[in-house]
């Protein structure tokens, strides 16, 4: 076997990288010049010129169409599943705790109160069958911010798209729906919403669907109370959070013992569906149930709600007292 | 990024990735595995990407990690090597001589390229047969851009080698 000689030593190195147009310029040519002199050089740079070529080739290689499109198809199948399955959740320090706050693609999944928990591991999500989550600060920074503002009393809606995947039945579905539709400032009961989702008497079922609401604040169940008056339960046992929401949209509640209430005297009132709204002191209204009444906060809300003054107690003349 | 968006990530990147790991696969029902393994790991890691990202260049690395994940086994590295064989065998039609030629030595490349080790073989077909620049094959490889360039030149070698005594298509070089 001939040795190679030293000047084909010393391109070899640079040789392949010259075929394959990845040579620097001055490695390039030290090549190019060597092979117009040395015949085996410059048959081994063109069949590696070849075989780079023949490389290269195989970039026209396609797979059958029908054969992309199976995977294609079957790729958004598996696709679909999963992300009807994952759910984005990040968690945001407030000045009600710790709140996590779950969204799929459809809608915001679920809020929950973590308290000073600041993991998933606290969550409810965690029990969930069906669910897979994903930490994701990014995608949940816009609710983040939109929520502490509205805990903050800059905000007073919340309009985002919900997805009640978690309601757990239809009715369960209609009172999440119902409940959603009670105004910023204004507080109805459990009967009056039982009445809403057309059924009756059917309060207590109210209750327990609320009781299970997995998307609190955006679906203001802090703004339904017992026909007494009385906050009753919140998420649990956190009838102080229940209480704090309602003092930041303005309504003002009195504490005696471990009894929250609305101050109802202290609340412009609507009855039923009217279109009027009443100071608390008009007619019987003081003594009624709020099983068919909406207090409302304050003037602002009455505005929104488009109500015009009773024409007995004149709401619109007379101050709330204070 | 919005996750609307990645309904044209899969658009615009899926027959690339599907056409590399069947290349690699050489087996329909191999690639498609992984093929939805690459879009799902990409999709739950879509929202961590940073805006700037090359997008092409990190689906084909978590490609090519699930098919280095896929080759550790030694049974799965043999199937692919029998298939390439199979696989590309009578996939042109018959024509004139020279392209009689061209196709089995294309053949014959695929089967060389199929029997390299790994690292060099997902180089060189990250390299040549897709284009990547040999930063994105260094993080594809997890290795450095020298060391994935020096992967592609050995894997040139070897075909060099494995190709000598058969024919080229010279004339159609530069």
């Amino acid at each position: 076997m001939t040795p190679t000689p030293p000047s084909c030593r010393a391109i070899e190195a640079d040789l392949v990288a010259t075929a394959t147009g990845e040579a620097a310029a001055g490695a390039a040519r030290r090549v190019d010049e060597h092979a117009r002199d040395c015949a085996s050089c410059r048959e081994e740079l063109a069949r590696y010129r070849a075989i780079d070529s023949l490389a290269r080739g195989l970039r026209g290689d396609a797979p059958a169409a029908a054969e992309l499109a199976a995977s294609r198809a079957a790729l958004q199948r598996r696709l679909a599943d999963v992300r009807s399955r994952v759910l984005r959740y990040g968690i945001v320090p407030s000045p009600l705790g710790n709140i996590l706050v779950a969204r799929s693609e459809h809608g915001v999944t679920m809020v929950e109160y973590l308290g000073d928990a600041t993991t998933l591991a606290a969550s409810r999500l965690r029990e969930l069958a069906d669910v897979e989550t994903v930490e994701d600060s990014a995608e949940i920074a816009r609710l983040r911010d939109e929520l502490l503002d509205f805990l903050a009393g800059r905000r007073r809606e919340l309009g985002w798209r919900l997805d009640l995947r978690l309601a757990g039945s239809d009715f369960r579905r209609a009172v999440l729906e119902a409940a959603r539709g009670i105004p910023y400032g204004a507080v109805t009961s459990y009967a009056a919403l039982a009445r809403r989702v057309g059924k009756p008497g059917a309060e207590r079922a109210v209750a327990q669907a609320l009781r299970w609401n997995p998307l609190p604040i955006v679906v203001p169940c802090h703004r339904i109370v017992g026909s007494s008056g009385k906050l009753t339960g919140y998420a649990g046992d956190k009838l102080g959070l229940k209480r704090q929401l309602l003092e930041v949209e303005g309504v003002r509640t009195t504490t005696a013992a471990r009894d929250f209430r609305v101050a109802r005297e202290r609340m412009y009132v609507r009855a039923g569906d009217d279109r009027a709204y009443c100071l608390p002191t008009c007619g019987d209204l003081p003594s009624s149930s709020l099983a068919n009444l909406t207090l409302i906060a304050s003037r602002d809300v009455v505005a929104a709600l488009g109500l015009e003054p009773c024409s007995d107690c004149r709401p619109d003349l007379h101050p709330l007292a204070g | 990024m919005g996750l609307a968006s990645f309904d044209e990530v899969v658009a615009a990147h899926h027959p690339e990735i599907y056409r590399y790991l069947r290349r690699l696969t050489w087996r329909a029902s191999g690639a498609d595995d992984l093929v939805q393994e690459t879009f799902l790991r990409a999709y739950r890691a879509w929202p961590t990407l940073s805006a700037d990202a090359n997008v092409r260049a990190w689906l084909f690395a978590i490609a090519t990690n699930l098919a280095r994940n896929h080759f550790r086994s030694e049974a799965r590295r043999r199937r692919a090597y029998v298939a390439a064989g199979e696989g590309s065998a009578g996939s042109e039609p018959a024509g004139p001589e020279e392209e009689h030629v061209l196709r089995e030595t294309r053949e014959l490349l695929d089967r060389v390229v199929a029997a390299l080790p790994l690292k060099q073989r997902l180089a060189f077909t990250l390299r040549k047969v897709h284009d990547l620049e040999y930063d994105a094959i260094a993080e594809s490889l997890e290795c450095s851009p020298d060391s994935a360039r020096a992967h592609v030149f050995q894997a040139l070698k070897k075909i060099r080698v494995s190709l000598n005594g058969h024919a080229l298509p010279m004339e159609r070089t530069r």
